[in-house]
């Protein structure tokens, strides 16, 4: 374990050079002054700029310039947003809870329908109710989740009014911003209507969450079925059968455990892409996270968010991915050994 | 039909001629084929065969519903939106945009990909280690988000959709290929012929090429509908295909103000979509099932 | 403890219903109403600002202003000052206060006194006194004010008691009281002022607003939601709703959507109005309002610092399309800045025609014979004069594709959209301008006047002594029909000049739901919230509310 959490930790700062490098020459590829670029300071008077220059050590060789912008990063300076010229990281950590928030419902819901289907289609292998289920989970995944977002608002808000279209909850409810996952802050809030906040914001998630949910869960059906088909094929299942032991007994006590532990490896993978779809239904139905935050900041060429919003995103990606790494490898005796890449 | 069978081990077909007799009697995948290949053909003579000009409108043929619809018009088959401009025609024109585009996309990133892939596979050491790094690093972004921070940094347009996605997929067909020669290589009959002398190009080109070429076909075909979402997802966003070009996201998007009274502006770019991808993926499947049946055989 | 075991029951109950029926949320929803608003404010304080989206959600919410209109001939009404009194000469008016008005009280401020002279001293040097400790504060720039000039017309504003003001005029200005009632002369508190110098947060005063308004602000994040409360101690009866939200949708189809799941009861410039007129609890509402939309250029930028070519564009565009594909021909042609209803309006200007040939002939003539290519800025949101920019914009394109103009069509975020084309950034851009007054002149100075080329109110930057000279002739006459002639020298001038080319003037649109009661639209300056309330909440209340419904038009009628 030793070893195969070093490899990670090597892994891992390779990434954070890759990334940092990336964001910082970001401010280059930009059009205009770099140093503006990655303070966001577009107003400042020109003793400010030079104050900025300063710190930035813009006068030095690109290295130090280079170090200079990892110190501020450590210290969470990711410059002010040019539009707004209001502080980025600030803006962050309030928006980057209610992705988090939203992709965890949705991965859930992505989990607990994908995986059961998929092990159904692997245990009915080559009968109607597998070729069922693997053309509905092709059609998921060839769905585009925006157009899917409007078909499921129209049907579900306007035409039967079950489910409210836009927000993370009803404007009524004064819920008072602390950590920034809807949910926790409604039950840290002393709101007399706090119960029914939380159901409206359960109200509100549950359409968003759906629409993303739709493709990893797709993609969660075909892991599963290949997983337990192959799981189904091994010898130890052999042997349980040989012995005597029921159907049932086979699946719940043998197959389903070893088949999972083959799909969490893909968690953090699909995660990531369950983010980025995210993205997208965010701008659809008017989620206060990161992914309308960063796509509107692309629209209004502002720099500087790109850059963060950009660096802090795809960090937070890779954290996911490497922390299930670590969580397949502690389920997983056989996975640490193994070279990574190969 | 009659075939002589005493010379049958003389014309034994190719892994790739052996792959198409088992593709062609799927019918499913067959029937994606021939979507495929009408999509093809709509996306080289759309713009011909198309009826009304995409971009210019008739302003007194507002909103115009379906012709199938009590006010429809015969000669606007699906509509016009709120210029007057004439859905099929879009569509049509679209399908150069969103499909044509991103089959181009997926060829050239086969290519760059490929060559690539093939010549990390012969690395080996400090670079190769290098580079499965890198490549790791790149695959754990997802696809669409990559291609959201290079339009990010070359400004939204249509052409800069195109580069932003050609570069997301290229790590894609690298990674592919260089797994799948690196597995080959360590067969017995590329052994057998490095015994023979021949060079590592050779043995790439006439021995391990033609047997992982399915596999390459087969990544080619999910590039391909990656490539189409993307393209149309960042048109939907504004940051691909600009106004007023007719690409099917962007379509959709301009559709949106006129949703609730001319849903069809929105239903329509929206099916396109799913047909296309739908098609190519079925293409996939066909592919990969053929792919697991030669192996079985 | 039973009670907090009951409401968990509920609670739980209605998690699984997802919908809570229990009688807090009722009482909760019926007490406060959401508006569907366009865009987020710049700021809180109308005096530094034009944009409509800003003044719609500050000044009848959370200010006064000492007079105000009132009634269908906008009449000047009593508001903070109870009465006024102006010389014959016309260069002296005293107002008289009123001594129950109480400033808001919230977290952050609390008032120790009424509203009184020092306050109105206060709120109108910060405007005109650049020793004044608040005038450089968020920016120093008072838009409208400098646009008619108010520093060089007011002298002095004298405190004489406690509850009465002077102001000393340089000359009559026949357009004072009119400025004095829009919705960007508010009060401010000087005592709140004071507290902010001391606790050295002198910017709070824009952000963190205190004045004396119907609702006060309790909450505001960026770009997303305002939350008003009621203003309790307000001088007039209290506002009906307890809770005002103004939920920032600025998408179109947001509102809409919004709208029609019920999720805003109220939303502003809505789309789809068929759609809207379909379902029966809803309610689409209009208000015919002073406005123009236009098609702007940069007058300091080639190729549209020649008058030639912004001449053959106006030629090039089918205004009469533009009519019917962008305002669904809803709305009345323009043919100059001023709308035709307008008692200054001269009926002898010729009418600008569509001529593609002549305009090809025009750029032959400049220079321009093989065309060019241009940016065409397009707003990002709906506004009374404009309810489509990108859509015209599109349509634009394509008129001057035909005489050989390449059009490239830019938008931002509304904020940054108005702030780049203060700095200039723009070539040619499609916007419009809304009346805060009855007045003529709230056409020609704020929009096209040089001052307002500094103060950023005149985006063509097109700045013309002659057209200076004889709308300041305009203002100091008080012979009605001089001034007419006047103002119809200025338009002949503009349709010459050309620094824009006026496209129309059209209706305020709005639409609620069925169960909100009493106005909001005006038909100039900003909404006001402060005369609605909820019926389900309210059974015989509502007489106070329908005082003004003469004023709604129902579109469908006209």
């Amino acid at each position: 374990m030793l070893v195969f959490t070093f490899r990670r930790l090597n892994l891992f700062l390779f990434t954070m050079l890759v990334l940092t490098l990336l964001s910082f020459s970001l401010s280059f590829l930009f059009p205009g002054d770099a140093i503006i670029n990655v303070s966001g300071a577009v107003n400042a008077t020109p003793t400010q700029l030079l104050s900025i220059r300063a710190a930035y050590q813009s006068d030095e060789n690109l290295f130090w310039q280079y170090i200079a912008y990892l110190q501020h990063i450590a210290n969470g300076e990711l410059g002010i947003s040019m539009a707004s010229q209001s502080q980025i990281s600030t803006e962050i950590l309030n928006l980057l809870p209610a992705t988090i928030e939203l992709s965890l419902v949705a991965l859930v819901i992505a989990m607990f329908v994908g995986i059961p289907l998929g092990f159904i289609a692997a245990i009915k292998h080559n009968k109607p109710a597998d070729n069922i289920i693997l053309s509905v989970s092709m059609l998921g995944y060839s769905i585009p989740v925006f157009w899917l977002g409007l078909l499921a608002i129209l049907t579900f808000s306007i035409n039967f009014g079950w489910l409210p279209s836009a927000g993370q909850i009803s404007l009524l409810f004064e819920i008072e911003l602390i950590t920034g996952i809807q949910f926790i802050d409604i039950l840290l809030s002393d709101s007399p209507y706090k119960w029914q906040a939380f159901g409206d914001a359960t109200a509100h998630i549950i359409l968003p969450a759906c629409v993303i949910a739709v493709a990893p869960a797709t993609i969660f059906i075909r892991l599963a079925r290949t997983s337990m088909i192959e799981v189904l094929g091994t010898s130890y299942i052999r042997a349980a059968r040989s012995k005597g032991l029921t159907f049932q007994q086979i699946i719940f006590r043998h197959a389903i455990r070893n088949a999972l532990i083959k799909i969490i490896r893909h968690v953090g993978l699909q995660f990531a892409n369950l983010v980025t779809i995210a993205m997208v239904t965010e701008v659809i139905f008017s989620w206060p996270g990161i992914g309308r935050w960063l796509i509107e900041s692309i629209y209004q060429r502002d720099y500087t968010a790109i850059q963060s919003g950009l660096l802090v995103l795809s960090c937070f990606i890779f954290v996911v991915h490497i922390l299930t790494d670590f969580i397949y490898a502690a389920l997983n005796p056989l996975a640490r050994g193994k070279k990574h890449g190969s | 039909m009659a075939r002589d069978k005493i010379y049958s081990e003389e014309i034994f077909p190719s892994p790739f001629m052996q792959h198409w007799q088992i593709f062609r009697k799927t019918p499913v995948a067959m029937l994606g084929f021939s979507c495929f290949i009408f999509l093809i053909v709509l996306a080289i003579f759309g713009p011909i065969l198309a009826p009304h000009s995409p971009v210019e409108g008739q302003l007194d043929m507002l909103l115009l519903p379906p012709a199938w619809h009590v006010d429809g018009d015969i000669s606007y088959l699906l509509g016009t939106d709120e210029l007057g401009r004439d859905m099929l025609s879009r569509l049509m024109y679209g399908t150069s945009l969103t499909f044509g585009l991103s089959f181009i996309v997926v060829v050239i990133s086969l290519v760059i990909g490929v060559v690539i892939g093939s010549l990390s596979a012969l690395t080996t050491g400090l670079k190769s280690s290098f580079l499965n790094h890198f490549l790791d690093v790149i695959l754990s972004i997802p696809s669409l988000l990559l291609a959201i921070i290079i339009v990010a940094i070359l400004g939204p347009g249509i052409s800069n959709t195109v580069w932003a996605v050609v570069i997301v997929l290229i790590p894609q067909f690298v990674h592919i290929t260089r797994y799948a020669v690196k597995e080959e290589s360590r067969k017995d009959y590329v052994l057998a012929s490095r015994l023979d002398g021949a060079s590592p190009f050779r043995i790439l080109y006439y021995s391990i090429f033609p047997n992982i070429i399915d596999r390459i076909m087969s990544q080619a075909t999910m590039a391909q509908s990656a490539a189409i979402l993307d393209i149309a997802t960042l048109g939907f966003l504004g940051l691909g295909a600009q106004i007023p070009l007719p690409e099917w996201g962007a379509s959709l998007a301009n559709g949106l103000d006129l949703f609730y009274i001319a849903p069809w502006t929105v239903y329509l770019p929206g099916l396109a979509i799913l047909f296309a991808v739908v098609a190519t993926n079925l293409v996939g499947e066909g592919i990969r099932h053929a792919l697991k049946l030669r192996k079985e055989r | 403890m039973n009670n907090i075991k009951l409401t968990l029951i509920v609670c739980l109950a209605s998690l699984l219903t997802l919908g809570c029926s229990d009688e807090s949320i009722l009482s909760l929803s019926e007490h406060s109403v959401i508006y569907c608003a366009e865009g987020s404010p710049e700021t809180f304080n109308p005096q530094l600002v034009t944009s409509g989206t800003t003044i719609d959600a500050t000044s009848n919410q959370l200010y006064n202003r000492l007079i105000t209109y009132h009634g269908k001939d906008n009449a000047l009404t009593p508001a903070l000052a109870k009465s006024w009194h102006v010389t014959r000469d016309g260069k002296k008016i005293t107002f008289y206060l009123r001594k129950d008005v109480a400033f808001h009280q919230t977290d952050y401020f609390s008032a120790t006194r009424f509203l009184n002279a020092d306050d109105v001293v206060f709120s109108f040097n910060r405007i005109l006194n650049p020793q004044h400790p608040f005038h450089r504060v968020s920016g120093g720039s008072y838009p409208f004010f400098q646009n008619i000039a108010l520093s060089a017309l007011v002298e002095q504003v004298e405190k004489i008691n406690d509850y009465t003001i002077r102001f000393h005029l340089a000359h009559a200005d026949n357009s004072f009281l009119a400025n004095l009632a829009t919705d960007y002369a508010i009060i401010l508190s000087a005592e709140y002022g004071d507290q902010l110098v001391e606790q050295k947060l002198k910017a709070n005063i824009d952000t963190h607003p205190i004045g004396t308004g119907p609702f006060k602000l309790k909450e505001y994040r960026v770009g997303s939601v305002i939350r008003f409360y009621r203003h309790e101690q307000y001088w007039q009866p209290p506002a009906q709703i307890e809770q005002l939200v103004f939920d920032i949708t600025p998408s179109n189809t947001g509102r809409l959507t919004k709208l029609l799941a019920k999720e805003c009861d109220i939303s502003a410039y809505p789309i789809a109005h068929e759609k809207i007129k379909q379902r029966e609890d809803l309610t689409l509402e209009a208000v015919t309002a002073l406005n123009v939309g236009y098609f702007g250029f940069n007058v300091t930028k080639p190729p549209f610092n020649n008058k030639l070519v912004r001449q053959a564009l106006s030629y090039a565009i089918n205004k009469k399309v533009l009519l019917e594909a962008v305002y669904q021909g809803k709305a009345e042609l323009a043919n100059t800045v001023l709308p035709n209803s307008s008692w200054a309006y001269d009926k002898t200007l010729a009418r600008q025609e569509f001529n593609p040939a002549l305009a090809k002939s025009l750029l032959e003539v400049a220079g321009y014979s093989q065309g060019f290519s241009m940016d065409l800025w397009a707003m990002p949101v709906q506004r009374p004069y404009n309810p489509n920019a990108i859509t015209m914009a599109k349509l634009i394109q394509s008129d001057l594709k035909n005489i050989g103009i390449k059009v490239k069509i830019v938008s931002y975020e509304w904020n940054t959209f108005l702030h780049r084309l203060k700095l200039g950034e723009h070539q040619s851009f499609l916007l419009g301008w809304s009346a805060d007054h009855p007045d003529p002149d709230n056409f020609f100075s704020p929009m096209l006047s040089c001052s307002a080329t500094h103060t950023g109110s005149n985006r063509t930057f097109w700045c013309n002594e002659t057209y200076d000279d004889i709308i300041q002739k305009a203002l100091q006459t008080t012979n009605i029909s001089q001034r007419k002639k006047y103002y119809a020298q200025a338009m002949k001038l503009l349709a010459q000049e050309l620094p824009l080319i006026p496209i129309a003037h059209s209706k305020r649109y709005q639409a609620r739901v069925n169960s909100i009661k009493g106005d909001v639209l005006a038909p100039f300056g900003g909404i006001s919230f402060y005369q609605i309330s909820k019926t389900s909440l309210l059974g015989n209340k509502n007489q106070v509310n329908e005082v003004n419904q003469n004023n709604l038009l129902d579109p469908g009628e006209d």
